[in-house]
């Protein structure tokens, strides 16, 4: 959607750039070294293989799709915009009905599995969790730029992001460090829930996907309607 | 022409992404039986660091209740950890370079430095507490049906509020 | 039908979108904004944000990795 001014702008600009330098050598490189890299790793360990060729393609669809979790929860707050949290909840229907499979299967050849087996991610839950993720959650907004999202931006090329790192893995030290100040108070008490054990594997899975689908059209409704920060500003 | 703008130059559309990622993350624990996480590999660096300058963290009450229990073979450099996460730096600088769109990016100000540490810091902090950032304690943990997935989902945008407060008070 | 200037070279997100809108709201409708930035995202949020809102945009790559945004100001 452009203006005529702006198509004017645009061919006077065009005249303007001199040729760009070409960078597409090193990429040609780069693959190459990357493929060399898969077979060394492959033959240190065969796993190792499998999580680098992930790790690439994570990293490559990050940065071409523009893909980040700080905007998805700031922007809803700060402009009004959903796009990027709708995303991620579209993920998350894909993603539950994947690990639902991969769980189902898992259970299925061993009804007598213990939850730390099952296949996923558990993690003690209570307000541990919630103080984790407030501070989390400001650090992100602050640094512009979550954990995944600073790795991105080190591959492309941003140097303030090495502080972030550097601040994430000093603050990483510094929580291991007090854990047993926060083990004692809180984390000990509690533990990791696996919501089927309470509600079944298939009402879980349903459930979990209704939700997800409201809170998909409650984020679709609220992208259309608003502006709330910005405003006031 | 257009095909190659379309996927090398121009960004794909965030759905594509969301898409992909979760598609990724399912393969990751079909075939290697893990999900994705990003905060231990990041921990392991520090811990090498610590522990080349001197200190000892092998002894800390952390690694009483919760020890790496690396296999053979697995050092806190060379792990599946730190190999995803330097796959994702390195996939990230394809992706730029094949789009002719890499540029270093210097530090503009010492305010940007102080913002992007005390960032680090809290997040390095926070993720400690939560058992994993975004990724692990979120984007893995919702579709694992695991309760702490959602409890960080919710208290992610309370501190994102929080931060976008701090944001307009002192950046902008 | 003034031309306003935004110079966002090696500003984090999300600087250059608060910048942006900042800059919209003291300009009169027709106006043209002229963004320089080097932030990857920007071609879409700052892109996506100002489509939202009605106004008219564009955008070419002036070297490797940094951009001209073109808004025009349409209401």
């Amino acid at each position: 959607m452009a203006s005529s001014r702006i198509e004017e702008l645009k061919r006077q600009k065009k005249m303007e750039v001199s040729k760009k330098r070409n960078q597409i050598p090193y990429a040609i490189l780069l693959t190459i070294a990357v493929l060399i890299i898969y077979l060394i790793i492959t033959k240190y360990q065969i796993t190792f293989g499998n999580y680098w060729v992930i790790g690439i393609l994570l990293g490559i669809t990050i940065q071409r799709s523009r893909f980040c979790f700080v905007a998805s929860v700031r922007d809803p707050i700060m402009v009004g915009s959903t796009s990027l949290l709708k995303a991620i909840l579209l993920a998350f229907i894909i993603s539950t009905i994947g690990f639902f499979i991969i769980q189902y299967n898992a259970i299925a050849s061993n009804p007598d599995i213990r939850i730390q087996e099952i296949p996923g991610q558990f993690s003690p839950v209570g307000i541990h969790t919630a103080i984790g993720a407030v501070l989390f959650g400001i650090g992100m907004v602050m640094a512009g730029g979550c954990v995944s999202g600073t790795l991105t931006r080190l591959g492309e090329g941003y140097a303030i992001n090495l502080v972030v790192l550097v601040g994430f893995i000093i603050g990483s030290i510094l929580g291991t460090k007090h854990f047993s100040f926060w083990d004692k108070l809180l984390i000990s008490n509690a533990e990791a829930i696996y919501i089927p054990e309470y509600l079944g594997l298939f009402p879980t899975l349903i459930l979990q996907l209704a939700l997800l689908c409201v809170l998909y059209y409650i984020a679709h409704w609220y992208d259309k309607k608003s502006n709330i920060m910005a405003s006031t500003m | 022409m257009g095909l190659y703008y379309k996927i090398v130059k121009k960004p794909w559309p965030y759905w594509v992404g969301g898409i992909l990622l979760a598609l990724l993350n399912i393969s990751l624990l079909l075939i290697t039986g893990s999900v994705w996480g990003v905060t231990t590999g990041l921990l392991y660096w520090g811990l090498f660091i610590i522990e080349s300058l001197g200190a000892n963290p092998a002894s800390w009450y952390y690694f009483n209740v919760y020890s790496p229990g690396f296999r053979g073979g697995y050092t806190l450099i060379l792990n599946p950890h730190s190999v995803l996460n330097i796959a994702i730096i390195i996939g990230a600088l394809l992706a730029v370079l094949w789009a002719n769109q890499y540029k270093f990016k210097k530090i503009k100000n010492m305010k940007q430095i102080f913002f992007a540490l005390a960032g680090g810091i809290l997040m390095g902090y926070g993720s400690r507490l939560s058992f994993g950032c975004n990724i692990g304690a979120y984007f893995s943990a919702i579709p694992s049906f695991s309760l702490h997935g959602w409890v960080f989902g919710v208290f992610i945008f309370v501190g994102a509020y929080i931060g976008t407060r701090i944001l307009y008070k002192y950046i902008i | 039908m003034a031309e306003y200037k935004l110079d966002c070279l090696h500003e984090v997100c999300p600087i250059p979108l608060l910048k942006a809108l900042k800059s919209l709201e003291k300009m009169e409708i027709g106006d043209i904004l002229i963004m320089h930035t080097d932030h990857n995202c920007s071609i879409a949020n700052v892109v996506e944000w100002t489509k939202k809102q009605g106004h008219y945009i564009d955008y070419i790559e002036i070297a490797e990795g940094e951009w001209e945004i073109y808004i025009e100001k349409a209401r």
